[in-house]
């Protein structure tokens, strides 16, 4: 047991319970603590470590099992049924075709290795565009005014995706910003058609992700001390060693966050691809949200194509999770 | 660090700024234009759209709807993510890292995976489609980013606060509402205001989830659908100033708050 009442404590609890007083003299709480229902409660619940513990521990353990794993277990569960829900009077049978049915179309593999190549493409170029931004707030800007130029930043990225895919739309189309102001240079004579193409779905893709790529970039650069490239100057290392030696190996740790979050996000973009893209540009979300405006029949399927996108997704991260370790690894030596 | 590359970096810095801003910049603009037909130049101007938003019973509709749900779903994912953190700060147990990676899953999984596994697992229970569907959804989606966002601040919470409230006669359950809870209230309205924002602006899971009555974002969506008008760029531009105003006032609340313990 502590003796020390720390003062920053003391006085949070006098300004509780003053503000709590009531006309008898005691504090809501301290009316609450003394009653006899509460303490028949306290006595039954709170009066052993290891039953505090126990009650501490089952609801989160229940809310993640049933919440966060459960859907992910049941859409598994589905993508290997025949139909589901199961009409009435019907066995419930169980099968691979939903996942044959993936590899025996152009139509479906097509949309999957474009979203794959074009999330990989979209994070390499969000980390090459957000790199130096980061850089610039960690390391030039003051500390105490790096909240603001961070909130700058933030406060767009808040909205949402469908509004700002719509900003986008405004940007590139025919008519658009981009045309008009080409036109005005005199560079092209007509409008280049921008929009519903693979350039279209990047520019919204990037918009949309970039601050994933930015924060963990801009903490592990935060976190880099001075003194180290101070260090690599005194010895006589010019800017670009001091980069590729230091800066750069030490900043990994962000690269791989935010780099496996883009990823990961940039494959599950849905109304983007539809608001942005054209025929010739489906992704795999789109292919995969098709089965389930049809009849409940399809679920199945689509099920199917989500494990296979998801468990892709992940493999990929996850391999180029143990690169970048091996990578910082590397560094330590 | 030289001054030239010092510059290079900040021009980099300001034309980000720029690729963030002016697609929006746009979007507002575009909304002041007095034609039906979205595109560059604007000869003249108006307010008639603004104006139109608020007198429109479908997007006044629409927006109470969000309001609603983000507000449901928000508080399901303060209980639920705060009880996580507490469990997670406090000490070590076997499978502690399992919980911890279970509970930032819904973080990491693809927005169009979350939603359709989710319909899937509605329909398991036999929630329909509609709003309940979608404040759960919400509620589970943003449970990770409350336990973060708790987690950071219950770090700095020293031991002893708590060891007081002991010594001084209170069980763990007055002890946590106390003293933890009003310790964590800088975190708990940022968590808010984040958990309002993701909701409020969700657009995949409401659209997967939802039955005949539309979200903000599904409703601009179908307008999208539809055709451009600048009718879409007000509502859009009130759902911009709304959550610049939120996010800006939740920064400013949950610094001042951090200063003031």
């Amino acid at each position: 047991m502590s003796g020390k009442v720390p003062s920053g404590a003391a006085a949070l609890a006098g300004k509780r319970s003053a503000e709590n007083q009531t006309n008898d003299g005691r504090s809501f709480w301290g009316a609450l603590a003394g009653s006899d229902l509460y303490q028949a409660f306290s006595d039954a619940l709170l009066s052993s470590p290891r039953r505090q513990f126990a009650i501490l521990l089952t609801f989160p353990l229940v809310w993640v099992v049933t919440q966060h794993l459960g859907p992910m277990l049941q859409m598994l569960y589905v993508s290997f049924v025949e139909a589901y829900p199961v009409a009435p009077g019907y066995e419930q049978s169980f099968t691979l075709d939903n996942y044959a049915r993936f590899f025996g179309s152009a139509i479906f593999v097509m949309p999957f290795l474009r979203t794959l190549v074009f999330s990989a493409t979209l994070t390499f170029a969000t980390l090459i565009l957000t790199y130096p931004v980061a850089y610039f707030l960690a390391r030039h800007v003051k500390r105490s005014n790096q909240m603001i130029f961070l909130l700058l930043l933030l406060i767009p990225f808040w909205v949402g995706e469908i509004v700002r895919t719509y900003a986008i739309m405004i940007l590139l189309g025919n008519n658009g910003a981009v045309n008009l102001a080409l036109k005005w240079l005199g560079l092209v004579d007509r409008p280049i058609p921008f929009m519903y193409t693979g350039f279209s779905i990047s520019v919204g893709i990037i918009y949309l992700s970039a601050l994933y790529m930015l924060l963990p970039l801009y903490s592990a650069l935060e976190k880099l001390p001075r003194s180290y490239t101070d260090a690599a100057a005194d010895l006589g290392a010019g800017p670009w060693t001091r980069f590729w030696r230091i800066t750069l190996p030490l900043s990994l740790e962000g690269i791989s966050s935010g780099s496996t979050l883009v990823f990961l996000i940039a494959t599950g973009y849905y109304a983007t691809p539809v608001l942005l893209g054209g025929p010739s540009t489906t992704v795999f979300a789109e292919t995969i949200a098709g089965f389930f405006h049809a009849a409940g029949d399809e679920w199945p399927t689509g099920a199917a194509f989500a494990c296979l996108m998801f468990v892709t997704a992940l493999a990929i991260s996850f391999a180029f999770g143990r690169l970048m370790t091996r990578l910082q690894k590397g560094v330590r030596k | 660090m030289t001054r030239h590359t010092r510059l290079v970096m900040s021009m980099i810095y300001w034309a980000f700024v720029l690729y963030i801003f002016v697609p929006l910049a746009l979007m507002v603009m575009m909304g002041f234009k007095d034609s039906k037909f979205i595109g560059f130049p604007i000869r003249s101007w108006t307010l008639e759209w603004y104006i139109g938003v608020f007198g429109n019973s479908e997007v006044m509709s629409a927006f109470g709807y969000s309001m609603v749900i983000g507000i449901t779903s928000t508080l399901i994912s303060l209980f639920v993510g705060v009880w996580i953190a507490v469990l997670l700060n406090g000490r070590g147990f076997v499978g502690k890292g399992v919980i911890y990676g279970l509970t930032l899953l819904p973080a990491l999984i693809p927005g169009i995976i979350s939603a359709i596994s989710f319909r899937i697992y509605a329909q398991l229970w036999g929630v329909p489609p509609g709003t309940g569907a979608i404040i759960w959804c919400h509620a589970v989606h943003n449970v990770p980013f409350v336990v973060l966002i708790v987690s950071a601040r219950l770090g700095t919470l020293p031991k002893s606060y708590l060891d007081a409230a002991r010594d001084l006669g209170a069980d763990p359950l007055i002890a946590f509402m106390r003293v933890t809870l009003p310790y964590l209230r800088p975190a708990l309205i940022g968590g808010s205001v984040f958990c309002m924002l993701i909701s409020f602006d969700d657009f995949v899971r409401s659209f997967f989830l939802g039955g005949y009555q539309p979200t903000l974002p599904v409703l601009i969506f179908a307008k999208l659908r539809s055709g451009m008008s600048p009718e879409i760029n007000a509502i859009a531009t009130v759902v911009l100033v709304l959550t610049a105003l939120l996010g800006i006032w939740a920064e400013r609340t949950t610094r001042r708050l951090k200063k003031g313990y």
